[in-house]
């Protein structure tokens, strides 16, 4: 009975994400997009957050996968489906690649690394003209299914859902225990069973193909790509924001924190362009100092005081 | 047989010498106490069989085979488990979780299997309301937890490592018959760490001592207990 209420409120929601576009003109539906852009970047950094690594890498991996699939579709004449899937492979093989250096780095050591790596892809295509087209970016010849709106929000929203399932699946899997042991005692964990190198690699591999899938569906329905905005250190930012904000090491907890700061954002852009950026770093400080757990923590502080 | 067997082995912190040439060995159903001063080297001892550490020199057999550069989750899965002189369970999983970790993980099971394995072995330990918070739990509870805890590795070998430090005298009985009792249903080469010395003397079958990382003297616990070496090393400790 528990069960079967528990799937009610997902189902429903799935129900209108599905459904909004019949009611809703291409506005709201490109800002629902942007905002399940966002909503899916912030699930996968909560994802490897779970083992408390705190990668500011997330643009470095979005944008790898934009320039793969764009470079793919343009230079060497993939269709859009098979480059949507090969910007996210090639995104997940890097990240396995780099994994072996990385992921030996715990605390300020990995962030800064994870950093330095977006701004090394970012450098790379921005000098590499002959490849990359340089500063100006690539243009490609169409949007896919022709720019039609709802087509474009569809395909986004069924990313996010992916999304979705891989956190659930991170959930209520094993994973679930190896990411909160090596989160809490990488020592006592390894003694337990748990192989550390291992589990963080699966999921830093598996976060930045996602990462790199978001990026590769972002750049069919724009049409182009440019090293600063693919880059764009706001893909970093925001994702994380919204996960603190909403509540760390959870789906929900990413899911609430982008739809706040995704709406809010979109008022903001409106009101004080590019004042909207001070509003998250102020809510990454504030939520730190004062809400650790995010707004999910509120919930769960009152559920822990009733059992309690 | 032996179930454990090291040979000269020797771990250097730069230029400190915190075990040195140790060489002993340890069988099924025995339970051996490892006593010394503080900073004898005995945790540290602990570290390198579980995998912690890696030795600088010298081997680890494991039922015969040489396991010395073995990583410590490898170990876990074959059979090694320990527990902490610091206790620091993990605060995101509650009692029962906790437990399931070395089931799901050194064990390979599933989570359903891990979770059924894990409540088995609490309550044969006493332990009750397993979806407790690890902060709820009372002193003695934590430390059944933390044995529990290495005993989901369904180890051959287990080192504790100073168990019973806070407990009161009737939980330390309580802990003693529970060691003896859980080597002896799963015929568990058991290593024990402990200060008091009351405890070493119920609970182990043999003693070995340690100073300044070495071994100097080894036999049951009435003769250790009256060697002269030992008794330098302790009054030495405590002066
Ligand atoms: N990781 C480490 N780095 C440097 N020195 C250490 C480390 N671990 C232990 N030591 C040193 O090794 C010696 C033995 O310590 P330990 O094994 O903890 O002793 P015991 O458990 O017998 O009290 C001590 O001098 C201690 O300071
Ligand atoms: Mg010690």
């Amino acid at each position: 009975m528990k069960r079967a209420t528990s799937y009610i409120l997902p189902v429903a929601l799935v129900a209108l994400g599905v459904l909004f576009p019949l009611f809703f003109g291409p506005y709201p539906q490109t800002v629902a997009r942007t905002i399940f852009k966002y909503m899916a970047l912030a699930l996968t950094w909560d994802m490897l957050f779970r083992s408390g690594q705190v990668s500011f890498g997330i643009a470095g991996f979005f944008g790898l996968g934009t320039y793969a699939a764009a470079l793919l579709a343009l230079k060497a004449g993939f269709s859009y489906p098979l480059a949507i899937l090969a910007g996210a492979l090639i995104s997940g093989i890097f990240a396995y690649i780099l994994g072996f250096l990385v992921l030996r780095l715990r605390g300020t050591y990995f962030s800064i690394t994870t950093l330095a790596l977006a701004e090394i892809f970012r450098v790379i295509l921005r000098n590499w003209t002959s490849f990359s087209g340089g500063p100006e970016g690539i243009v490609l010849p169409q949007i896919i299914f022709n720019g039609d709106s709802r087509c474009l929000y569809w395909i986004g929203l069924a990313v996010l859902l992916v999304v979705v399932v891989v956190s659930q699946y991170f959930e209520k899997s094993k994973l679930h225990f190896s990411l909160i042991s090596i989160r809490d005692n990488e020592v006592s964990a390894q003694t337990s069973g748990v192989n550390i190198f291992r589990t963080l690699l699966v999921v830093f591999t598996v976060t930045s193909f996602l990462q790199g899938l978001i990026g590769a569906v972002d750049v069919v329905s724009v049409g182009y790509a440019m090293p600063d905005s693919a880059f764009d250190s706001n893909y970093t930012l925001l994702p994380l924001a919204m996960a603190l904000l909403g509540g760390q090491h959870s789906t929900w907890g990413p899911i609430i924190g982008s739809v706040l700061l995704g709406v809010a954002s979109e008022y903001l852009k409106l009101k004080i362009p590019y004042g909207h950026l001070l509003v998250y770093g102020v809510i990454i400080i504030l939520v730190i100092l004062f809400m650790p757990e995010g707004l999910i923590g509120l919930f769960r502080k009152k559920k822990g005081a009733k059992r309690g | 047989m032996a179930k454990l067997t090291t040979k000269n082995l020797t771990k250097h912190f730069g230029g400190l010498v915190a075990v040195q040439n140790v060489s002993f060995s340890i069988s099924s159903g025995e339970i051996l106490g490892i006593i010394g001063p503080n900073g004898a080297g005995k945790t540290t001892f602990i570290n390198l069989i579980s995998g912690i550490y890696m030795p600088s020199s010298g081997t680890i057999e494991f039922e015969g085979v040489d396991i010395s550069l073995m990583p410590a989750c490898e170990r876990a899965k074959i059979g090694i488990a320990r527990t902490y002189q610091l206790i620091h369970p993990m605060e995101d999983l509650n009692l029962i979780e906790n437990i399931m970790v070395g089931f799901l993980f050194a064990g390979n099971k599933s989570m359903k299997e891990a979770r059924r394995l894990a409540t088995e072995l609490c309550e044969s330990m006493g332990l009750r309301d397993l979806d407790r918070e690890v902060s709820q739990l009372t002193m003695l509870e934590v430390k059944k937890m933390e044995i529990a805890h290495a005993m989901a590795n369904t180890p051959k070998l287990l080192f504790l490592d100073e168990i019973m430090a806070g407990l009161n005298s009737d939980e330390t009985k309580e802990m003693i018959a529970l060691v003896k009792r859980l080597a002896k249903e799963r015929d568990l080469a058991v290593g024990v760490v402990e200060h008091v010395m009351g405890v070493i003397r119920e609970l182990t079958d043999r003693v070995i001592v340690l100073e300044s990382g070495e071994i100097i003297a080894e036999g049951p616990y009435e003769t250790v207990s009256k060697d002269k070496r030992v008794i330098e090393a302790y009054l030495g400790g405590t002066a």
